[in-house]
């Protein structure tokens, strides 16, 4: 190849390191730099600057909710997965399963994520637990830490009040909203909630009668019919 | 059977990876934790928009656990890999919302001054004072030169689009792009020297 040739594709080099070529230019680059040692040297030369860019830029404190919700997305893949590849029967999964298939759920993010959601109450339950309880004048609360966030959950009576601290900000257009288990059914709490300015939430729960689980996930404003993003808190109640 | 927390953060990247792949979850929380500041800082950079740059951080990562095994270790360090993720998602992002123009302020020296609490280890040091020894090398750049950078990098433009953008020939604008990357390499290697 000729210096001249060379040329042009030393011209597209940083271009295509720089992810500013065409997609048909940039294969067209891809197939040259195969038989290029000289344009393979270059790349190498080039990259520690290229790399440094994404280096550069101004640091920012990620929301504290990213991980949380990362995570319990994450931990409800893995248990999902774990469940997928042992024996699936009889298991909490296989029940949600059977009762949500039915629905034709509005997921934000396909099915996937309700098997998150789903996966997290299971793996909650299978494994996780650790509530406290505590009798106070006839009123029994729970409480527990998920994800940083601090959950209690107070039963008076018939009915229970959910209290959420360390809440990261929504972000716009979405609230909280509380579901509960009964009797094998998933029914929405019908108080949304949005996180104050110190991060603390609460909805009322008219009756916890039959209630064995209760579950908060991030949705759009106006609450949805189903749970629609991975579950931020589980809670087992006890009977 | 997921590693114990401790042991992973023991772990280098690379030995990392496979237990990521191997669906790990504690593996990959150390991995978000060593990295998941500068993929959000970087998604931010791109989308300029918090929820935005929160959404595509969150899919980057959801994409990195669910196709661990694609990372290849000859071909740089994990944190780069994954930074090109990241840059990838909110490129698409940016390409979504048609019309959206990139932001534009290198120059916002204040804003560079900020600090997460997070991170201080001594590798995160030496990354940083890398990064500021970038945002000298691209604040020495000539405007024109920077610019196209910026454009290109952040802005998720081609080379075409950016010379239409500039009014300049597709040449002049490569050849810039060149330019650029030419002075950061030079003064990121006097400054390892």
């Amino acid at each position: 190849m000729s210096g001249s040739d060379h040329t042009r594709w030393s011209e597209d080099l940083a271009a295509y390191m720089l992810g500013a070529l065409a997609p048909g230019e940039a294969r067209e680059f891809e197939q040259h730099l195969e038989g290029c040692e000289r344009c393979r040297n270059e790349m190498r030369w080039f990259e520690p600057a290229v790399n440094s860019l994404s280096e550069s830029v101004e640091r920012r404190e990620p929301p504290p909710g990213l991980r949380a919700a990362l995570m319990a997305e994450v931990r409800a893949d893995a248990r999902a997965a774990e469940a997928e590849a042992g024996a699936e029967g009889g298991s909490l999964l296989g029940w949600i399963r059977g009762n949500f298939s039915h629905r034709g759920l509005r997921l934000a993010a396909g099915f996937a994520s309700l098997a998150l959601a789903i996966a997290a109450v299971a793996g909650y339950e299978i494994g996780k637990g650790g509530s406290d309880s505590e009798g106070n004048g006839g009123a029994v609360t729970l409480s527990s830490r998920e994800h940083g966030i601090d959950v209690k959950m107070v039963r008076k009576g018939e009915g229970g009040t959910l209290h959420l601290a360390n809440v990261h900000q929504l972000p716009p257009g979405k609230v909280l909203e509380a579901w509960v288990r009964r009797e094998g059914t998933v029914e929405a709490v019908p108080a949304l909630m949005v996180p104050d300015r110190k991060g603390q939430a609460e909805t009322t729960i008219a009756s916890m009668k039959g209630v064995d689980t209760v579950m908060v996930t991030e949705e759009p404003q106006g609450g949805s019919e189903e749970p629609t993003s991975p579950a931020l808190v589980t809670m087992t109640v006890p009977s | 059977m997921a590693v114990r927390r401790e042991k992973a953060e023991r772990l280098a990247d690379e030995e990392l990876m496979p237990l990521v792949s191997r669906k790990d979850p504690e593996a990959f929380e150390v991995l978000y934790d060593r990295h998941g500041g500068a993929a959000y800082s970087l998604a931010y950079r791109i989308v300029g928009d918090r929820a935005a740059a929160e959404e595509v951080t969150q899919e980057a990562f959801i994409s990195v656990w669910r196709s661990g095994a694609r990372f290849d270790a000859t071909r740089g360090s994990v944190r780069s890999w994954l930074l090109s993720v990241v840059r990838n998602r909110a490129i698409d992002f940016l390409r979504s919302k048609a019309g959206k123009a990139p932001k534009l302020d290198f120059d916002d020296e204040s804003a560079l001054e900020q600090r997460p609490a997070a991170e201080r280890t001594e590798e995160e040091a030496l990354r940083r004072e890398t990064a500021t020894e970038v945002r000298g090398a691209i604040g020495n750049l000539p405007g024109e030169q920077a610019k196209v950078i910026e454009l290109a990098y952040f802005g998720g433009f081609s080379h075409s689009e950016i010379a239409e953008i500039l009014s300049l020939p597709m040449g002049t604008v490569k050849g810039r792009m060149r330019l650029g990357l030419e002075k950061i390499r030079g003064e990121l290697a006097e400054g390892l020297a």
